[in-house]
């Protein structure tokens, strides 16, 4: 606010100024664009769940709520749902419901469950955010370190072994990883436990509850480490070759900056900005990531959720799940689009 | 300074070992039929769940079939799968992002919009979608991967035909009259060589591994044999020690497969940055 009001001492221009004005506008305009983005795959998203099921052949009821779900379909029944899908009216009215009840957080009821969609969903989401948020921290941090370590130390043995071995580790598919630590660490070594979260009626609590939950989450959490480290690894790397030949690195050098110093304040630092957007556009891979693995360990996520849901035909809950996980990733995309406005000084400056 | 960008590929041991594992995997499914007297589906002699021996290399599954035979086959479908996504989706990130940067204006804008929207929507979910209503197969495989992975190349060739088309030759066709795809067609692709090569191997990798999640989860064309099935059907016997000789090689080949591909596409592309290349003295691309 001072800086402000003296800046309007100094250059005392009382009124409209049209340059100021455009370039305002032009920053609006691109927030507007920043978000149209979202709104676009999230309208995608809408249509997609909306049109499928009313594009199959045959009933639509059917084709919305599974076949199984009509067994225990009584006229009472179907009267009511066709009046809340709006089934018996026209394409943009069906349309119309559709968007009311989402707003008002309708996602449509699951039949196996007995519930609503929303909640069954709420129910097992925990899970999943425990698992990709502390898979995306790690992979993330440790991706970074390595990179600048092999990056710096570039074309020795080091770097040679890191950048092959990352390499190999990435061309794992996440459930094959999981597969992998499951059966050596599982059942060759019976070190983890096979399935679930926690140990079910243990009565656990306190710190021995957070044990037991972490000795559940150690091996899809290494599944998913493993396989998604080499993103952010291979950026850093990458952006630390390029930073180590600019001249302020030599000026860092001839200043007598310690090793650690030059490594991570000086050229480490410049890897943070590619990192930042890369996991931002890696995110909707980590999510897939974690739905596979979470179906090897009988993960109770949303993974293992859609997996049964795919078995059961259970489509309003497959329909539920793909809407909430979109908008986890456009939601988190939108935080490191701001997060990434912190970190630049050039980006929250031009504003 | 010419740089030979294949040359640079076969040098560096990156590559050296991705191109290997391409051809290998490409041998294995061309030559399927004379590599194991079996058909995939045929039930044997040996007993269910034998193990590898002289006549069985993998031994067999529970339904007496050679597990090594539905190995090599299940190459033919994750390559085709593959191939197949590779072509389509570089045909149109070609036209979308090639026109979008020939034309510019609204036209581009509209497009780039649409390409960054859909690389934030999570696209093995949308398939399980559609393939929950639709009858899974191959050809809808390809087309929905395709549908889902041209946006990321689009970006790119958009990027690089906006400087191609301010090249002499492209200038030249232009004043003359040249339709855009005439543009497209004689003057960009043939220079977008090793980048295009470069978007296919990586929308390859992509489709490989979402062929074999996807037929891990059951999402699969009921009349091929393929390595996510493989490991679906094999992922039940856990607790025998079946998995050792069914499993691990299964997951091995879907694993060896990506590497290959990634390898070749990280020489490709250290090889294509000028700033990656020539670092160290007597270095030459990648590792």
């Amino acid at each position: 606010m001072e800086d402000l009001q003296t800046r309007h001492l100094e250059n005392p221009k009382v009124g409209w100024n049209f340059e100021k004005a455009t370039a305002r506008a032009v920053a609006v305009l691109r927030r507007g664009a920043f978000f149209s983005n979202y709104l676009i795959a999230f309208a995608i998203i809408l249509i997609l769940n909306f049109a499928l099921p009313r594009m199959m052949p045959g009933d639509p009821l059917q084709a919305i709520y599974g076949e199984e779900a009509l067994l225990a379909m009584t006229p009472q029944l179907e009267a009511e749902l066709i009046a809340r899908l709006s089934l018996d009216q026209s394409m943009g009215q069906q349309f119309a419901s559709y968007i009311i009840a989402l707003l008002s957080g309708d996602l449509g009821h699951s039949y196996y469950y007995n519930q609503q969609v929303l909640a069954v969903i709420l129910d097992f989401l925990p899970w999943t955010l425990l698992l990709t948020g502390t898979a995306l921290v790690i992979s993330t941090l440790a991706g970074l370190v390595l990179g600048v370590e092999s990056g710096y130390k570039r074309g020795r043995n080091l770097d040679k072994t890191l950048l092959a071995g990352l390499m190999f580790l990435n061309g794992f598919p996440d459930f094959f990883m999981g597969i992998v630590l499951l059966l050596v660490f599982g059942v060759v070594l019976g070190l983890v436990p096979l399935s679930g979260a926690l140990t079910p009626y243990s009565g656990l609590e306190g710190p021995h509850l957070a044990l037991d939950i972490l000795h559940h989450l150690l091996a899809p959490l290494a599944a998913l480490v493993l396989v998604r480290i080499t993103s952010s690894y291979l950026l850093t790397r990458n952006t630390m070759i390029t930073t180590l030949k600019e001249n302020f690195i030599l000026t860092a050098r001839a200043k007598g900056c310690s090793e650690g110093q030059i490594k991570y304040r000086h050229a480490g630092r410049n890897s943070l900005l590619p990192v930042v957007t890369a996991t931002g556009l890696m995110i909707p891979h980590l999510i897939t990531g974690a739905l596979f693995v979470e179906i090897v360990f009988s993960y109770p996520g949303v993974g293992w959720l859609l997996y049964n849901a795919l078995l059961t035909r259970d489509y309003p809950l497959i329909q539920g799940i793909l809407l909430m996980v979109t908008v986890a990733v456009l939601v988190v995309n939108l935080l490191v689009d701001i997060l990434y406005q912190k970190l630049d000084p050039r980006v929250s400056h031009a504003r | 300074m010419h740089v030979n960008v294949w040359h640079e590929v076969a040098e560096s041991n990156l590559g050296k070992a991705g191109l290997f594992l391409i051809g290998l995997m490409v041998a294995l499914a061309v030559f399927a039929p004379i590599l194991s007297p079996y058909s995939p589906r045929e039930n044997t002699d040996a007993p269910a769940f034998s193990r590898p021996s002289e006549d069985h290399w993998l031994g067999t599954n529970d339904a007496r079939q050679d597990i090594w035979t539905q190995l090599i086959y299940g190459a033919r479908t994750s390559l085709a799968v593959g191939f197949g996504v590779a072509l389509l989706s570089a045909f149109i990130s070609i036209l979308i992002g090639g026109t979008a940067a020939i034309f510019g204006g609204v036209y581009d804008r509209f497009w780039m919009r649409i390409v960054d929207a859909t690389i934030a929507i999570p696209d093995v979910i949308v398939i399980i979608l559609v393939a929950a209503y639709f009858r899974p197969n191959v050809l809808l495989m390809i087309l929905l991967l395709s549908a889902l992975s041209w946006p990321g190349g689009a970006r790119v060739i958009r990027a690089q035909t906006l400087t191609l088309k301010e090249r002499m030759h492209v200038s030249a066709a232009r004043t003359f009259g040249a339709g855009w795809s005439h543009l497209l067609i004689h003057h960009i692709i043939p220079d977008l060589g090793p980048i295009l090569i470069a978007i296919m191997i990586q929308d390859a990798r992509r489709a490989v591994f979402m062929e074999a999640g996807l037929s891990f989860l059951g999402i699969s064309d009921p009349s091929m044999m393929s390595w996510g099935k493989m490991m679906q059907y094999a992922r039940v016997f856990t607790y025998l020690e079946v998995w050792k000789w069914w499993l691990l090689p299964t997951g091995l080949a879907l694993s060896l497969t990506l590497i290959g591909l990634s390898f070749t596409g990280f020489a490709l592309e250290s090889a294509l940055d000028p700033r990656l290349r020539d670092g160290a003295k007597g270095h030459k691309g990648g590792i």
